[in-house]
């Protein structure tokens, strides 16, 4: 955290104080340039005039009307004592040389000298003096353009500038003037060459000057913003930064930064700090209490979900012990706990009372409702009397106390196990689904009465159903028929009943089973609305009932369902057929076994989840008397005699149960057979009695 | 059918089996044994009058003898030839306790 804070600083105020310098230096540069520019041109005019003067002074001195006649040779008075005049004229004025040239004006190439005076201790030089009449050529291009502009073109002063010569020697100017005749004619040109030493020295300080002072500027300006800077910008952030770092650390109110600067942006920084940390803490202070609110809540209603759960059977097989019937439920509250119910329980040994209710609304509410119903019917049913007159009594007692204004659907039956008749009453609850025997599931459009709590002074009808065993009653919730795919389409009693249908014959679970399954592939995992609740009953006939089939002796083929209940039909049906051959104890029991093993076999697995036939066929012929068994089922090819034996030399902890069945068939009988014909397995077993 | 006489004295249980020991019973017998094995260290199973047993019999002994060897020991007593058969194919003679 640290750290960062002096990356941020190192950034503002050196990017600032950098872009101080930068410009200042820039401008520094610029403003020496564009000075000693100016100066160097201002320099240069005021050296070309003076120079200009000293030539003019010096063609005073010669006598233009003469210069021929010089060079022809006559170097009279008049040319010593000029010549005299220009060396002590060079002297005086401190110029390098003063020299006369008559120029071939025919190309300005070659040019002859008059006069010629050298000073070679102004400037340090070693120029040698020109003879009169000393030949040479023009310089360069330059030099012959002056030229020409003198003598044609009426030009008063030429100048060449040599500030940097090439060829060793050193800078200077050459002032060119025209020497006339008396009748103003232009017969020579008078040359200065003056040495330019002065532009440059006189240079040098004007920069030093200019340069230092712009340093200087450019460190005081510098210090001075960066001083400002740090004050006015870096410490007030700093401030902030300092402060916010130490509120996400603590989460705890600070000192208020208050007015940290002058500057109505950081004031409204620090202002935004101050009040956003006052904000949080309350707030995190309001989201604490809320969170401790709602984990009380989530742990009651969890409790209280299990409670409600605990208050209606939800162990299965309910009864084990009973054979008349099986019976399966199931309870899917939309939230943790549901207004719906369903019970279960014997009025006495014979009477079995099925309740399936659902209070209207959801939630905590509703749940209390529901165990108040439930209770009451409850009680009230073990007190005996006929659905009609329970329900009435149930609306009577919820309509004295219903504060709330609830009311709830309930539809009670009471079977009689030992004839299979149904009595139930409905208080406004969904269709019940019955199937009877061979056929399909059916809704039941039962006359409704009111709902219970709806008014007082309601009375139920009540109906009497008969059951045969194999009949199938499925109650149910709306849950159920209103389950809600996405597109908003509700799953409805169609496809509960062909859901239903779709296992007929199903125990009591797996019905249930498949109807929810076909409702979850409905809803496509939508969110679960209402509760689903769900009852399944199957009937299965009276305790005593035998299968009529037992009667009739002479059969040595018996056919019937592949059920466990129908094991000792199966039993008696091989004890005859021994019975008439007259076979040992011995051998009996182990014929036993082997049945029981093969026909257990067969009613759990073959059809499973379904159910289904299974022959049986049993013979004795021959002598010594061999008996043939046969059992023959629809069921799922298998062949239960490629399983791999139980190993029997195992210590009981390892020791697994499976297989061990057709192992003892297999040690018991003589012979074993098994083959898939025609979509039957047919297991043929034979025995010497 | 099967008929069960028990006797709990002390953590020593005695049950009494007559009848058959089949697919049907055997569950009744599995549900005596889960109520009372709990806190039983010496358990005796008398199969003097049981006439038959099927592997679901051997189920249910299977499951009482693994529970016995943690809290104490089984035997099985007076048991007639055909059931002593049954235990003797199925190797239950080696695992379980017979005098």
């Amino acid at each position: 955290m640290k750290k960062k804070t002096e990356r941020v600083r190192a950034n503002l105020s050196f990017n600032i104080i950098g872009a101080i310098v930068l410009v200042h230096v820039l401008f520094g540069v610029l403003v020496s340039f564009l000075g000693f520019a100016s100066f160097t041109e201002a320099f240069k005019r005021e050296y070309e005039t003076t120079t200009y003067h000293m030539a003019d002074t010096a063609t005073t001195l010669v006598n233009g009307d003469h210069l021929k006649a010089y060079l022809a040779g006559e170097e009279t008075e008049e040319y010593q004592r000029s010549k005299r005049n220009l060396n002590l004229y060079c002297k005086k004025i401190n110029v390098s040389l003063v020299y006369v040239i008559d120029v071939d004006t025919s190309d300005y190439g070659s040019f002859v000298s008059v006069f010629n005076s050298v000073n070679n201790e102004v400037d340090d030089s070693s120029y040698t003096e020109w003879e009169l009449g000393h030949k040479r050529n023009t310089t360069n291009d330059e030099y012959r353009r002056k030229y020409r502009a003198i003598y044609e073109q009426g030009s008063v002063c030429e100048t060449v500038y040599r500030l940097r010569p090439g060829d060793g020697a050193h800078p200077h100017i050459t002032t060119m003037v025209p020497v006339k005749d008396s009748a103003g004619e232009v017969r020579a040109i008078l040359c200065i060459q003056r040495p330019a030493r002065e532009i440059r020295e006189a240079r040098r300080p004007y920069l030093r000057n200019i340069a230092l002072s712009t340093i200087l500027l450019a460190l005081v300006s510098s210090t001075v913003a960066a001083l400002f800077i740090r004050k006015q910008f870096v410490a007030p952030i700093q401030k902030v930064s300092d402060e916010a770092t130490r509120f996400a650390k603590e989460n705890t109110k600070g000192e208020p930064l208050g007015e940290i600067s002058k500057f109505e942006e950081f004031a409204r920084l620090a202002h935004s700090i101050d009040t956003m940390e006052t904000d949080m803490v309350s707030y995190v202070e309001n989201l604490t209490t809320f969170t401790a609110d709602r984990e009380r809540i989530v742990t009651e209603l969890s409790l209280a979900g299990k409670i409600q759960e605990a208050s209606i059977p939800n162990e299965f097989p309910a009864f084990p012990d009973r054979e008349e019937f099986d019976i399966f439920c199931t309870m899917d509250p939309a939230r943790e706990v549901g207004g719906d119910f369903y019970n279960f329980y014997f009025v006495d040994d014979d009477h079995l009372a099925l309740v399936i209710g659902d209070v209207s609304g959801k939630g905590i509410p509703a749940a209390l409702f529901m165990m108040v119903t439930n209770i009451l019917i409850s009680d009230r049913t073990r007190m005996g009397g006929n659905p009609a007159e329970i329900l009435r009594f149930v609306n009577e007692e919820i309509c004295a106390h219903n504060e709330a204004e609830m009311f709830v659907t309930v539809w009670l039956g009471i079977l009689e196990l030992s004839t299979g008749k149904l009595v139930a009453a409905n208080a406004g609850h969904e269709y019940p689904a019955i199937r009877h025997a061979d056929g399909a599931f059916e809704l039941l459009r039962d006359k409704h009465g009111f709902v219970i709590g709806g008014m007082e002074g309601v009375t139920y009808r009540e109906y009497e159903l008969q059951l045969a065993p194999g009949d199938r009653i499925f109650v149910y919730t709306d849950g159920v028929p209103e389950a809600t795919a996405p597109d908003n389409t509700m799953f409805g009693t169609e496809r509960m009943l062909a859901a239903l249908n779709e296992v007929p014959t199903g125990s009591p679970e797996q019905i249930l089973k498949k109807v929810r399954s076909a409702v979850d592939d409905f809803v496509k995992g939508a969110e679960q609305f209402d509760d689903l609740t769900m009852l399944c009953l199957e009937y299965k006939g009276a305790k005593a009932q035998e299968e009529t089939l037992m009667s009739e002796t002479n059969k040595t083929e018996l056919t019937l369902a592949a059920a466990l209940e129908n094991l000792d039909t199966v039993q008696s049906f091989v004890a005859e057929a021994l019975e008439r051959a007259g076979c040992p104890l011995r051998t009996q029991m182990q014929i036993e076994v082997a049945v029981e093993e093969i026909f257990v076999n067969i009613a759990q697995y073959a059809y499973a989840p379904e159910t289904g036939d299974v022959t049986v066929f049993a013979e004795v012929s021959g002598d010594p008397a061999v008996l043939t068994l046969r059992f023959s089922d629809g069921g799922i090819p298998y062949d239960p005699l490629a399983r791999q034996d139980p190993d029997i030399g195992l210590p009981a902890e390892e020791r697994d149960i499976g297989g061990l069945g057709v192992y003892m068939t297999k040690q018991f009988m003589d012979e074993l057979h098994y083959e898939y014909r025609d979509g039957r397995n047919v297991l043929t077993m034979k025995k010497t009695l | 059918m099967l008929t069960i006489n028990k006797t709990i004295e002390d953590g020593k249980a005695v049950f009494t089996l007559e009848g058959r020991l089949d697919t049907t019973t055997a569950p009744m017998l599995e549900k005596e044994l889960k109520e009372a094995l709990p806190g039983v260290n010496d358990l005796t199973l008398d199969f003097a009058d049981l006439e038959y047993i099927s592997s679901a019999g051997l189920r249910v002994l299977l499951a009482a003898q693994k529970i016995m060897n943690r809290q104490g020991q089984m035997k099985i007593v007076r048991v007639n030839e055909i059931v002593r058969e049954v235990f003797d194919v199925t190797g239950f003679s080696d695992i379980l306790t017979i005098l």
